[in-house]
């Protein structure tokens, strides 16, 4: 039914929200008006509760209204509402299904509100709104339930992270998981979860473990939700970022615009604003980077996860999930096994069965098994999939796009295992560099490379090259066997090492000028502030300063020279022997100081940038880019295929078009940006208004012109002949005079 | 200039036929109506109130209808008086029975006409009283909300129902769950004599303000008048003695094999209903009112009927029918006490 005219006698007393106002301005005065408020809301609840759902359409709305006026002043009256949530929540779980629509919202809103005005928890919100979200068949009711719950979360989490609350939360998605595998309501365990992580919300491994559990449900939405949580929820949770830090103001503009403009409180605030955000966001740059572990890595226990999700999703011939979930589960498993270096040993031989041309999405495929490889993964298992991928997909009489792929996958496997390979087959393939197609030479080009650099003896003598062969000779590209691992160290130590070495012997030839002038009051003296980064000046100004670098160096040297058994490590006349031991000793023998790490840091960027400039091999600098955490895609597998072919004209256009303005009509540019403007609110300018004037308007002065005298017409030519000399109104690129 | 050739354009333009082009549509006619759109419902603005061919039970349903639905208040009127001649007619027409009229027309109770609240009320007067007697609980309902109304009129009219309620079944009205303390904190709230209020907002501070608040403020003496008189009806019906029920020797064995007469015969012991407060509770019998009354209620309406008395006038002499009843029920309790 429509709402009825309200009458006139009505409008005056008859207003709830105006005495919603009064009520909130001054709670005691009127708090007998909200009593008899209250015994209303208390009848009509009352009737409402008897027939929820023959109530008649006047019976809502006059609860609807009265429940919203008793959301907005139940804080007030704390002792006389007590019982005022426990309602709410009751017809909610008990009659969600059945009220009325505008109620409902209504009933979810005040609860919301209720708890941001601190009358109930939000762990009591959420274990309301939760189950109704799981239970109710209405569209609008679950998002409005999930956008609540999710707000709700973040506002909890916002000032300081609300642990209690986010066990309670966890543990109750956790369960919805687990209890009941067969069924979707686990949906929303994955979507809460994935939502509060992009968020940064929840970062710990509980998250993690709602996730795998996820996985491994019974029901495929559930199951491909949580295998794209683990495959994407970190890239969507950097991007987050990323958007939530391109949004910068330009705080010069800003305060530019407030001088100009009418002064106003909405402009003023619109500056506060700004202020605010930006101050925000110079706080947010200085705090230190919060560290997040990616999903993949906070797992428990992910052989096991690795070896039920394989043996339940894919091993498992009765399962009957979409082709496009199986691969995403593969492409999570492989990607475990790769990352965690698991060993799921029946994993290599499912995969024969795929590597044909003629199963779909087999690059995926092939992806998927480059990215399960890793170094302790037996050869023996990998080498019949390599042979298997050598004759499907390689072969004269295949399409260059298949053998490019398949080459490309080999490659993809080798670089991971390269032990997986035998001498026939290589050579085999190294020999399609011959090919017509450019794919396919590119291809092989790219593993006959790789195999320069991890093991040339397989290589035929003529396709070696040079470095190849000539490390061979000198016996330092050593093959390495299976399993064996370099031995490691502190990444740029030697660095390090070097670096103070230098400086030691700068100091000393300077204090051989200086003659007697060190004060020994410093030596000997333990400068604390060296410990500090900050207070350090040595890393970002010149070499001078770094004289005191070695300072806290110094009780160390005066020791070793009165200890003549202990290593003297900074001894000019040792040298030769640290740098023959590969392993630089400074790390186990002196404590690095945080300017020392500071340095080192800075000393391995700039042996990093000197390898990227040239000198490393692609394939490191591959390596480098190539983040571990990214795995491979099918993409990567395509790639050569698509070399050496021309796009067609779409594409081409396509390719132009991006990144420009729509032009759905034939239209100008011209006339875009005007419309642009206009759709941006902006007004015309100067010489547009002028040219739009109403020609009847424009005559009066045209007449006026006509009848100057012939003084006034030199003097307005003159000025006209001046202001062009100095570059127009505006003063163009010319100087005023 | 300007606009005289505008005006000669556009007068052309009447004349001036339009040119049709290859690969263009034809022009909509001026006259064209757009029938493009669809819709899922069609929502009729107008009843008929053709009535020559509905015979009596059709018509009477529509009246029914009418008078809750209907957006005009003499409409509703109308429809609600038709309904009143129906009921009170010799044989009675009422179709769907009393509880059924009752379910549809109790939201009126707090309809924003006045006409149609009067009449409403003589078409409750008009029902008979042992088919009202069951549903008190739900009539006491809408009372109650229109009790606490923020329109005034509203919440005069409710008391003449609730006087007429309690005229026709005062002994269910007292004792029905909730029946009595919760009307009991309607009529004080109406009047203002509060104790829970005070006790919510109590004052921190040495100063105490008047009540300044809308309803004092505007309280007509003889709306307060009526309001106590209806309260000492309402206060009377729950303290009047029972009878005491004459011997039958039947009565143990109907006890046992008949079905009970009365509608929800053990209602007191709440078996599928959810877990009642106190004020919620039934008070089925004379004693337990008296109880809770003196416990609950007895101070704060002594003190405010007291004060009502002093003003004098009519509201006065109210109060003093009040006083007679609340004497009159302690030296019954007295007498009860003592037979007890």
């Amino acid at each position: 039914m429509p709402k009825r005219k309200v009458a006139a006698l009505e409008k005056v007393e008859a207003d709830l929200a105006s005495l919603q106002y009064r009520i909130r301005r001054d709670p005691k005065s009127y708090a007998q008006e909200f009593y008899d408020q209250w015994l209303a809301y208390d009848a009509q609840r009352q009737i409402f509760m008897a027939s929820p759902t023959t109530a008649s359409n006047d019976d809502v709305k006059k609860f609807h209204d009265l429940v919203d006026l008793v959301a907005h002043v139940a804080d007030l009256y704390p002792e006389l509402t007590a019982a005022y949530p426990d309602h709410l929540k009751e017809l909610l779980i008990r009659h969600h299904a059945v009220l009325d629509r505008e109620l409902r919202e209504k009933v979810v809103g005040s609860l919301v509100l209720i708890r941001r005005k601190d009358v109930i928890d939000s762990t009591s919100l959420l274990t309301t709104l939760f189950p109704v979200l799981i239970s109710t068949p209405s569209k609008s009711l679950r998002s409005l339930l999930y956008a609540k719950i999710i707000s709700d979360l973040r506002e909890s989490n916002s000032k300081t992270t609300n642990h209690r609350l986010n066990r309670t939360i966890q543990t109750v998605l956790h369960n919805l998981v687990t209890s009941d595998r067969t069924s979707t309501k686990g949906m929303w365990a994955t979507r809460i979860t994935r939502e509060l992580w992009r968020r940064q919300i929840w970062t710990d491994a509980k998250p993690c473990d709602v996730m795998k559990e996820a996985c491994l449900s019974d029901n495929e939405k559930v199951v491909v939700g949580g295998v794209r949580f683990f495959l994407g929820g970190d890239k969507e949770r950097e991007q987050m970022e990323d958007d939530s830090s391109d949004d910068e103001v330009d705080i010069k503009k800003v305060k530019h615009q407030i001088e100009i403009n009418k002064k106003s409180k909405k402009r003023q605030k619109a500056v506060e604003r700004a202020l605010e955000k930006v101050k925000k966001q110079e706080r947010k740059k200085k705090a230190p980077h919060p560290l997040n572990f990616s999903a993949l890595h906070l797992i428990n226990d992910p052989q096991g996860f690795a070896e039920k999700l394989f043996q339940k999703h894919l091993q498992n011939t009765k399962n009957r999930f979409a082709l496009e979930s199986k691969l995403a589960i593969l492409q999570l498993v492989t990607r475990l096994v790769g990352l965690h270096k698991l060993t799921v040993l029946s994993l290599y031989s499912w995969f024969a069965r795929y590597l044909t041309p003629k199963q779909a999405s087999v690059t995926s495929f092939l992806a998927s098994l480059a990215q399960g490889t890793h170094d302790l993964v037996p050869p023996d298992a990998i080498e019949p999939l390599i042979v298997k991928i050598a004759n499907e997909f390689v072969s004269e009489a295949s399409a260059s796009e298949v053998a490019a792929a398949g080459i490309n996958a080999i490659r993809e496997v080798a670089i991971r295992q390269p032990l997986c390979m035998n001498e026939t087959l290589l050579q085999d393939l190294v020999q399609y560099q011959k090919s017509k197609d450019k794919g396919v030479v590119m291809a092989a080009k790219g593993l006959q490379s790789l195999y320069r650099e991890v093991y040339p003896e397989l290589l035929q003598r003529k396709y070696r090259g040079k470095e190849a062969t000539m490390g061979l000779r000198s016996g330092e590209t050593k093959q390495r066997k299976f399993g064996e691992q370099e031995a490691g160290g502190i990444e740029g130590i030697e660095l390090l090492e070097k670096y103070k070495d230098e400086q030691k012997a700068k100091k000393l030839a300077e204090k051989e000028e200086g003659g007697d002038k060190a004060d020994d009051s410093d030596d000997d003296g333990f400068n604390s502030d060296e410990w500090e980064v900050g207070s350090d000046t040595s890393m970002s100004s010149g070499g001078w300063i770094n004289v005191s670098d070695d300072e806290d160096d110094e009780p160390a040297t005066k020791r070793a020279k009165t200890d003549s058994e202990a290593p003297d490590l900074v001894g000019a006349e040792k040298l030769d022997v640290s740098e023959a031991t590969s392993l630089s000793k400074l790390a186990t023998t002196s404590i690095l100081t945080p300017a020392d790490l500071l340095k080192l840091q800075e000393l391995r960027m700039e042996a990093n940038v000197d390898k990227a400039l040239g000198g490393a091999s692609k394939r490191k600098k591959e390596l480098i880019q190539r983040h571990i955490d990214e795995g491979v895609t099918a993409d990567d597998i395509e790639l050569p295929a698509t070399l050496g072919k021309k796009t067609t004209k779409e594409e081409r256009r396509a390719l132009a078009a991006d990144g420009k303005p729509g032009r759905e009509e034939h239209k100008s540019t011209q006339a875009i940006r005007k419309s642009k403007k206009e759709a941006e609110g902006k007004s015309t300018t100067n010489k547009e208004k002028a040219r739009k004037k109403n020609f009847l308007m424009t005559l009066g002065k045209a007449r006026q012109k006509n009848k100057r005298s012939l003084t006034e017409t030199r003097r307005a030519l003159k000025a006209h002949v001046a202001k062009a000399k100095s570059g127009g109104r505006r003063a163009n690129g010319v100087s005023a005079n | 200039m300007g606009s005289s050739n505008k005006k000669k354009k556009e007068k052309k333009k009447d004349f001036q036929k339009a040119k049709l082009k290859v690969g263009k549509a034809k022009a909509k006619a001026a006259n064209f109506t757009d029938t493009s759109f669809k819709s899922k419902s069609i929502v009729v603005n107008q009843q008929t109130v053709a009535d020559e061919d509905l015979d009596a039970t059709e018509q009477f349903k529509q009246n029914l209808s009418l008078a809750v639905n209907s957006k005009s208040d003499n409409q509703r009127r109308d429809a609600l008086a038709y309904l009143t001649n129906q009921i009170s007619a010799k044989p009675p027409n009422n179709p769907v029975g009393t509880s059924g009229v009752l379910t549809k027309v109790l939201p009126l109770v707090s309809d924003s006409s006045a006409a149609v609240r009067t009449r409403l009320l003589a078409l409750f007067r008009a029902m008979p009283p042992s088919e009202v007697q069951p549903n008190v609980e739900k009539i006491l309902m809408y009372v109650r909300g229109a009790m606490a109304h923020l329109a005034k009129d509203i919440r005069n009219e409710a008391v003449n129902v609730l006087e007429w309620l309690v005229e026709v079944a005062g002994d269910e009205v007292v004792s029905c769950p909730g029946g009595w303390l919760k009307t009991l904190n309607s009529f004080s709230s109406m009047l203002g004599w509060n104790p829970s209020v005070g006790v919510s907002m109590s004052v921190k501070g040495w100063t105490t303000s008047i009540q300044t608040t809308l309803i004092v403020s505007k309280r007509i003496p003889e709306a307060q008048a009526r309001h106590i008189q209806v309260l000492a009806q309402f206060l009377a019906a729950g303290f009047r003695a029972e009878k005491p029920t004459s011997y039958t020797p039947q009565a143990y064995w109907d006890n046992i094999y008949r079905l009970p007469a009365t509608p929800n015969p053990f209602g007191y012991l709440n078996l599928f209903g959810t877990p009642r407060d106190e004020d919620s509770e039934m008070y089925p019998d004379r004693a337990s009112r008296m109880r809770v009354f003196d416990a609950k209620w007895r101070a704060a309406i002594t003190s405010g009927m007291e004060g009502a008395k002093k003003e004098g006038g009519v509201v006065g002499r109210s109060a003093a029918t009040l006083d007679k009843t609340l004497k009159g029920s302690l030296d019954e309790g007295l007498s009860v006490n003592i037979c007890g």
